[in-house]
């Protein structure tokens, strides 16, 4: 069937009609609706208003003539063509993505120590050795690496200390997290002590009173052992001592 | 003599750390102190209270228990968890052993010497075997609800009691099980919502269990039923040790309040067989905590809070009764902690994690004798230099010329060089130090500062030469062969040619630093008198003691000279006279002048405050120990030119000043 170009009527057009006509517009209608994402009745109204101008213009020429096939082979290389780019930018995507991941995984490893100080770790943790700490230094290391490796084994404990790795160097690879235990049980330890000694409870007094009660009793009574309580107005006194030297070079300067 | 114009210097604000724990090792006579830093200190009781050994402090080490087992084997247990054996000739730590128990409070070594006991965190009680070169882990007792504070072994090795909070258990030894378990009451009579700790037990062989407690109450139980018999309630604060005779008639307690308490077994009545346990005699010689006490066949001795170390031999169990029988106080270290630069008039000062340098102030007025000079220009605070690291330092030196600074904790060395540009100072340290100058017991500088002698702890006595900003190993002396003692003083000649080193051993060496080699070696009594209250001189050239030190040895010290407490901490000479030897002790400095007569028993030793006119200086008897007790506590005295001295004093009241809070005591009318 010959496809008219539709006529502008000011009439409402029927649905079949827009469907009829929407052959030729659909594929400038697909278009624009996947380019540009409007919504359909906006895209059918532009070709409307577009054949409206060119109506005007060219009304007295023939319409185009357009066969089906060639319409629907334009749609096809259309829809091909959008396909390809959304394909192309989603292998750019991924490649991006990709590159970034290595960029990453190459960092991390270069944070860590080298492959050979590492096996080393590994394979004199079998062993397990122990040298006095008086005499080694201690290095904290992470081992998130070896966590990464071993994958499940990182749930079973390793072994703490580990004998010295290079000949040239000694020091212990100790695990950060027995450290933080250790000292956070050493801090109790030591507060518990603390306070059962010096907490509530316990009767206890400043030095300067304790010492000050025999002064208490002589019987010519006198003062306290520390009777002056140098941290008082420590910003005061400093103020003053500021003040005085300003004021005698004040002095000096008139004097002359 | 002359006059002096003399430096008075009270800006060392050194405070000594709280002692601990003590430890009495009956074979030997020797004591081993530990304090709150870290610092385990070994006295020798037998020569006169000296100082002999010292391991230097960690911070992250909190020593809680301290015990000698087989013999001469010494072993530490801190809150860190671990155990720790001391090398006692070497001077270092032999290994540190982790107890798996969390930190540790309690040790006790068993009667047999082969096994080892600890208390822990988690409320277990380990115990070790006793290896000839290392401990081993045995076995685990029965574990508990809370901590073990305190242990104490049944004289056969059968029985253990361990104080906890609020109960105390009976173990036996050969299946590990709690045999009883004895609640404490938490208050004498009466209820209290603090719970009550048991800060000491102690097993006697009738399977009497004594605890103290810090409600102040000293309890006796039965073992074998698990009841009290009876209880004592001696103080209004804590109990906080207890230790025990070997034959088990007396034992001594300390509390919070500073006050030591001596109970004994005594007859009922006068000729019955029945004996009880009476307390008997009080001794306030602290005014702090005391946090432990140790009994010796002849004395008790304890610590605390307060610092001092005090020995206080009983009477009744003293055989001779002389000087020796009076109460010692130790407070004061024996160990020299300031060095002066005499060029600059500087002074080093060493503490526990940092050195001060400070430059002494001058005067331009002149006086009459006894005058207290006005300052013109006053003390200055020249360098305060931390150390890096957790050790103490051990000993520190300045060159007499004030440009090079050097120090020494356990592991590293570090020597620093100084610049001196219109009153400000420019310190630059000097790295790569070699590897075998790792840790020193003593530093000294040569007169010319040219060298530095370095005393290792391997027995090694290293020789450096400075020059600029760089140093050259020079030489190294090695220990004879067989000995690896650790050299603990040094001394060198004016004119460098000499230097001196005695070792733990009691012996002196004398080498000759221009020709590199070891002259003499000899054993005799330490001279230059640091431990004896004898003083000895060898003269090197002519390689025998002199003729006025013969004279002295027959002649015979003046008694009063030989009573003095406190050994001799330094002794400088005058390089203009040859004749003055200048010496000093914690409270007293004296000039011995080798050209007068020696005084004999019957002269006045202490010579009255100076003289007034002629006649007195006439009267006056005069020998050849001019004394003078101005000035004291002395910790450092030297000769700085010709006409001035340089006093460095520390008052007790500045020290207790700088102490943690002690027990309220009510009196009547305050």
């Amino acid at each position: 069937m010959v496809q008219l170009r539709p006529r502008a009527s000011r009439a409402p057009v029927s649905a079949e009609a827009m469907v009829d006509e929407g052959q030729p517009a659909s594929e400038e209608e697909a278009e624009h609706g996947l380019l540009l994402g409007q919504p359909s009745s906006g895209a059918a109204a532009e070709p409307l208003e577009e054949d409206e101008e060119g109506d005007e213009e060219f009304d007295n020429e023939a319409p185009e003539e357009l066969t089906f096939a060639s319409a629907q082979a334009e749609a096809r290389e259309e829809e091909r063509r959008v396909r390809e780019t959304v394909r192309r930018d989603k292998t750019l995507l991924k490649e991006k993505r990709k590159r970034r991941e290595e960029l990453f995984i190459e960092q991390k490893k270069r944070k860590l120590l080298p492959d050979t100080v590492l096996e080393k770790l590994t394979t004199a943790s079998q062993t397990n050795i122990k040298k006095s700490p008086g005499k080694v230094k201690e290095v904290n290391l992470q081992k998130k690496n070896e966590d990464c490796e071993k994958g499940n084994d990182s749930k079973k404990v390793k072994v703490q200390k580990v004998q010295s790795v290079s000949q040239n160097k000694s020091y212990l690879a100790v695990r950060l997290k027995d450290q933080d235990l250790r000292e956070a049980r050493q801090q109790a330890a030591q507060a518990f002590i603390h306070n059962s000694l010096y907490g509530p409870g316990t009767n206890r007094t400043t030095v300067n009173k304790f010492l000050s009660l025999a002064n208490k009793r002589l019987p010519v009574k006198r003062a306290a052992v520390q009777f002056l309580n140098n941290a008082w107005g420590i910003q005061k006194k400093q103020n003053a001592k500021r003040f005085k030297r300003r004021w005698m070079v004040r002095k000096m300067k008139t004097k002359k | 003599m002359g006059e002096f114009k003399v430096h008075r210097v009270r800006f060392f604000n050194y405070v000594p750390s709280a002692i601990r724990c003590v430890a009495y090792n009956n074979q030997s006579n020797r004591l081993a102190v530990s304090r709150t830093d870290g610092t385990v200190e070994i006295y020798n009781l037998s020569a006169n209270y000296f100082q002999e050994k010292f391991f230097p402090g960690h911070e992250s080490r909190a020593t809680e228990a301290l015990c000698w087992a087989e013999g001469q084997r010494l072993f530490s247990a801190g809150l860190n968890g671990e155990i720790i054996e001391y090398d006692l000739q070497a001077l270092n730590i032999k290994y540190a052993m982790d107890a798996f128990g969390g930190p540790i409070w309690s040790m006790a070594a068993s009667p047999s010497d082969s096994q080892l006991l600890v208390g822990c965190e988690d409320g277990s009680v380990k115990l070790f075997q006793i290896t000839p070169d290392k401990i081993q882990f045995e076995r685990n007792f029965d574990r508990q609800k809370s901590r073990i504070l305190s242990l104490s072994w049944h004289p056969s090795g059968t029985h253990i009691a361990a104080g906890s909070i609020d109960y105390i258990s009976v173990f036996d030894v050969k299946s590990g099980s709690a045999v009883h378990k004895m609640i404490v009451d938490r208050q004498y009579m009466g209820v209290s919502k603090r719970k009550c700790i048991v800060w000491g037990v102690a097993f006697l062989s009738d399977g009497t269990v004594i605890s103290v407690d810090s409600a102040g109450k000293v309890q006796f139980w039965d073992s074998a039923t698990g009841t009290l018999v009876k209880s004592h309630l001696i103080a209004n604060a804590d109990v906080q040790s207890i230790a025990v005779a070997n034959q088990e008639d007396s034992f001594v307690v300390g509390t919070a309040e500073g006050t030591v308490f001596h109970f004994q077994l005594v007859p009922v009545t006068s000729n019955s067989s029945e004996k009880q346990w009476v307390r008997t005699k009080p001794f306030q010689h602290h005014t702090h905590d005391v946090r432990t006490v140790a009994h010796s066949p002849t004395s008790l001795i304890s610590g605390g809070t307060d610092t001092h170390l005090v020995i206080r031999p009983l009477m009744e169990k003293v055989e001779v009764k002389n000087y020796d029988a009076a109460l010692r106080k130790i407070t004061f270290p024996h160990r020299r902690l300031i060095s002066c630069s005499r060029k600059r008039h500087l002074l080093l000062f060493q503490f526990a994690h940092h050195l001060e340098l400070w430059r002494l102030g001058s005067t331009v007025a002149t006086g009459k004798n006894g005058d207290t000079l006005p300052l013109s220009k006053n003390a200055d605070h020249l360098l305060y230099l931390k150390t890096k690291g957790p050790e103490n330092i051990i000993c520190s030196c300045i060159s007499p010329c004030g440009s090079w600074i050097a120090y020494s904790t356990a592991s590293r060395f570090f020597l620093y060089r100084l610049n001196y540009e219109h009153d400000n100072i420019n310190l630059k340290r000097v790295s790569k130090m070699p590897a075998f100058l790792r840790s020193a017991l003593q530093i000294l500088f040569s007169e010319d500062s040219t060298k530095l002698f370095v005393a290792s702890n391997q027995g090694a006595l290293h020789i450096v030469q400075l020059s600029g900003g760089s140093f050259k190993h020079l030489h190294a002396f090695q220990p004879q062969s067989g000995t690896v003692e650790a050299m603990c003083l040094l001394a060198v000649s004016p004119d460098g040619n000499w230097l001196a080193a005695s070792g733990t051993s009691a012996g002196v060496h004398v080498y000759n630093v221009k020709q590199l080699k070891v002259r003499i070696g000899f054993h005799a009594c330490i001279p230059l008198c640091h431990v004896l209250p004898q003083v000895f001189e060898y003269s090197i050239p002519d390689k025998h003691y002199t003729d006025w030190s013969r004279t002295v040895q027959k002649h015979g010290f003046h008694h009063l000279w030989l009573q003095r407490d406190t050994p001799i901490t330094h002794i400088s000479f005058h390089p203009k006279r040859p004749m003055h030897i200048l010496l000093h002790d914690a409270y007293m400095f004296c000039i011995i002048d080798k050209s007068l007569p020696l005084p004999n028993d019957k002269t006045l030793l202490y010579n009255p405050f100076p003289p007034t006119n002629e006649s007195d200086v006439q009267r006056r008897t005069a020998h050849a120990f001019k004394i003078s007790k101005i000035y004291k506590p002395l910790l450092f005295m030297d000769l700085l030119d010709e006409r001035t001295l340089v006093a460095v004093e520390r008052p007790l009241d500045d020290i207790i000043a700088q102490l943690p809070p002690p027990i309220k005591k009510k009196k009547f009318g305050t």
